[in-house]
């Protein structure tokens, strides 16, 4: 029973890793950019989340204002930081996510104050009781939502004619482009739909914890980069797996190895475990 | 990762607030505290505490004429940026004195340079137990977290009566000596360990511990942790359906704390140093004239910063000139009735005084009962 409740908690915290990864291997997909800042569109998406709730009262307002205006400054931030820099050599481009990540912490803290934000009266915090086990709504929200969004995702990339020029433009920009495929639209695309589902975890983490702070993005912008490498770089569906497994290693670890290394040091001692195994990652390099 | 990942030491000191030029004819006291990155929480409300104190002496006339200066550094509760500051302060600010109003590692460091410059120096709240042994310049105003994780086993074992317990350890020193302190008089308070995680200070999500404990069904859970850790931990065990107690610490006080736990805040007890209900009006003036200064509410942290930097300024007083070694030898022998209630110093320089302990009622802390036990709150002599 004990092991149904921790594989259960895995695969919440699997969830919200897979929503975060997802925007950041599309990314490394298709310009080759470790974007670190992408952790700080998710406590952007977080502060958002918190605030629109607290003034309407409507998490579900909250969740879509969220998703729209982080997708639209994932934009902002390709357009103004990244499209720039393109043609320099990739460490260029890191260095420039680093500073932008550790500027954007340091914004909320100012714009928002140091000690976080908290739901005035936070939704979704009933027990619900599945299988003989208690879970909060919001949990049960956070595995449901993350199905929906990359589910929508996966529907969007495989069957419509937008996500057949992404995939394209993924695989081959250059061909792409001479079949007559805005590969800038792509990109914005790309940086829009990825930061929105960033955000959406922001939410959810928010709903989780009931604390949006300045810093909620210093793990995930690490532990991400973990995770892609995980599923093979550029590789969607390998980070959705890469994710869950992470969530329900570090799971059971914090519980039977947590006196010998903490959550961070299993997710790590994980991902060179892998590596050594299979160098390409659990599932392998993808090419569209 | 973290170092890779981590802030860039040059950041470490924009946004800093240093007080400006400042006048011939002020006397400095040195302050480094985190005002920006995770602790910043923690550092504003030191300062805030702490320049408080100073602002309220000066209002009295300052130190023998003249009136006080709180030079403040933002160290972000680092060590690489805490030696630099205590260097800064000393060499260029030519303080008499420094105050830390930051954790553990940062004060630490900084202990062993006010040492070697025979600067007296105050730690306002951190909690480990070296700090102190850096040398006879070295102050605590707080507990050391083993005597507070002693207070600890007092409270769940004879207190509330309760004798199996879960610990729930907060993975770094702070947390870890409080969880030892306690697990030292388990024994004695008839109490049983009946298991013990640990998680890290990033940790926000608690959903294996917390099915684990339920699965251990203790009596009470004895959780060491600050409120951006415990608010969720509480909240999540609540939410679990585990209704035994929670036993906390000074790292939950704080109004923020019952912000994020919310309902499942109530009836949570810490040990603490800031009584909520004192009718001593140094604690309760204190409490008064913080939320109007800060717009917020008091906490320990608070309350830490303005006492340390009161020691400070009655130790000048007394010394009556600005002679390190007079300084510190006033700050041994002072007894002073402060805002996180009567305090002297033993000859290690740590704190002597009373365990608040507190509850959350309706929403707010509250008192619940004192533990005043010498030999039990000993500190370490050496």
């Amino acid at each position: 029973m004990l092991a149904f409740e921790l594989f259960m908690q895995g695969l919440v915290q699997g969830s919200i890793y897979a929503l975060i990864a997802v925007g950041l291997t599309l990314v490394y997909g298709l310009l080759r950019i470790l974007h670190v800042a992408h952790a700080g569109l998710f406590t952007l998406g977080g502060y958002i989340g918190v605030l629109v709730t607290n003034a309407t009262g409507s998490l579900a307002l909250a969740l879509l204002t969220a998703m729209i205006a982080v997708g639209f400054v994932g934009m902002a931030l390709y357009r103004f930081c990244y499209q720039p820099i393109l043609d320099r050599p990739p460490y260029v481009a890191l260095i420039a996510s680093i500073g932008l990540f550790i500027a954007m912490e340091e914004i909320f803290r100012i714009i928002f104050g140091p000690y976080g934000l908290s739901y005035t009266a936070p939704p979704l915090q009933a027990p619900i009781i599945l299988l003989g086990m208690n879970l909060k709504a919001a949990e049960i929200l956070t595995m449901v939502g993350a199905l929906i969004l990359i589910g929508g995702l996966g529907v969007l990339a495989g069957r419509t004619r937008t996500g057949i020029a992404w995939r394209a433009t993924v695989k081959d920009p250059q061909m792409a482009e001479s079949f007559g495929i805005d590969i800038v639209k792509v990109r914005y695309l790309n940086f829009f739909i990825g930061s929105a589902l960033a955000a959406a975890a922001g939410v959810m983490v928010a709903l989780l914890n009931n604390l949006v702070e300045p810093t909620m993005g210093s793990v995930p912008s690490y532990k991400a980069l973990a995770i892609i490498v995980l599923g093979g770089l550029g590789n969607v569906r390998g980070t959705l797996i890469a994710s869950l497994a992470l969530g329900v290693i570090e799971s059971f670890g914090t519980i039977y190895l947590g006196f010998l290394l903490d959550r961070d040091a299993i997710a790590f001692a994980f991902l060179i475990l892998v590596l050594m195994i299979r160098p390409q990652g659990l599932v392998g390099r993808s090419n569209g | 990762m973290k170092s890779f990942f981590g802030k860039v030491p040059f950041l470490a000191l924009a946004g800093v607030l240093a007080a400006g030029a400042a006048a011939a004819d002020t006397v400095k006291i040195g302050f480094n505290a985190p005002l920006t990155g995770f602790a910043a929480a923690d550092g504003k409300s030191a300062n805030i505490g702490a320049q408080l104190a100073v602002d309220q002496a000066n209002a009295e006339g300052g130190i023998n004429g003249k009136q006080i200066e709180l030079v403040v550094y933002d160290d972000q509760a680092s060590p690489k940026n805490s030696v630099p500051i205590a260097n800064k302060l000393i060499g260029q600010d030519k303080v008499k004195i420094g105050i830390s109003g930051s954790y553990s590692g940062a004060t630490r460091a900084a202990a062993g340079v006010y040492q070697a410059a025979g600067i007296p120096y105050i730690s306002a709240y951190a909690v480990h137990p070296d700090i102190t042994r850096a040398g006879d310049y070295v102050f605590r105003t707080s507990f050391v977290g083993e005597v507070q994780g002693r207070a600890g086993a007092k409270l769940v074992g004879e207190t509330l009566g309760k004798k199996k317990v879960v610990l729930i350890v907060l993975k770094n020193d702070f947390g870890k000596s409080l969880a030892n302190g306690f697990k030292e008089k388990a024994a004695l308070f008839g109490i049983t360990v009946a298991g013990e995680y640990e998680y890290s200070i990033k940790d926000r999500q608690f959903g294996p511990i917390v099915s684990k404990v339920k699965a251990d069904a203790p009596e009470a859970i004895y959780a060491t942790g600050y409120f951006f850790t415990a608010g969720p931990l509480v909240n999540q065990l609540r939410a679990a359906g585990v209704t035994v107690p929670v036993i906390g610490q000074e790292g939950y006080d704080s109004q923020k704390f019952i912000e994020i736990a919310g309902a499942a805040a109530e009836g949570v007890v810490i040990t603490t140093s800031l009584d909520r209900d004192s009718k001593s009006p140094e604690t309760s003036g204190f409490i008064a004239a913080f939320e109007k200064k800060a717009g917020y509410k008091a906490d320990m942290v608070a309350a830490s910063g303005h006492t340390a930097a009161k020691v400070a300024i009655a130790a000048m007083r007394k010394a009556g000139t600005d002679d390190p070694k007079a300084i510190r030898d006033a700050i041994a022998s002072i007894t002073l009735q402060a805002s996180t209630g009567k305090i002297s110093f033993n000859k290690l320089g740590e704190v002597r005084k009373d365990v608040q302990v507190q509850v959350v009622r309706d929403g707010q802390w509250h008192h619940y009962s004192v533990i005043s036990d010498d030999k039990l709150l000993a500190p370490p002599e050496m």
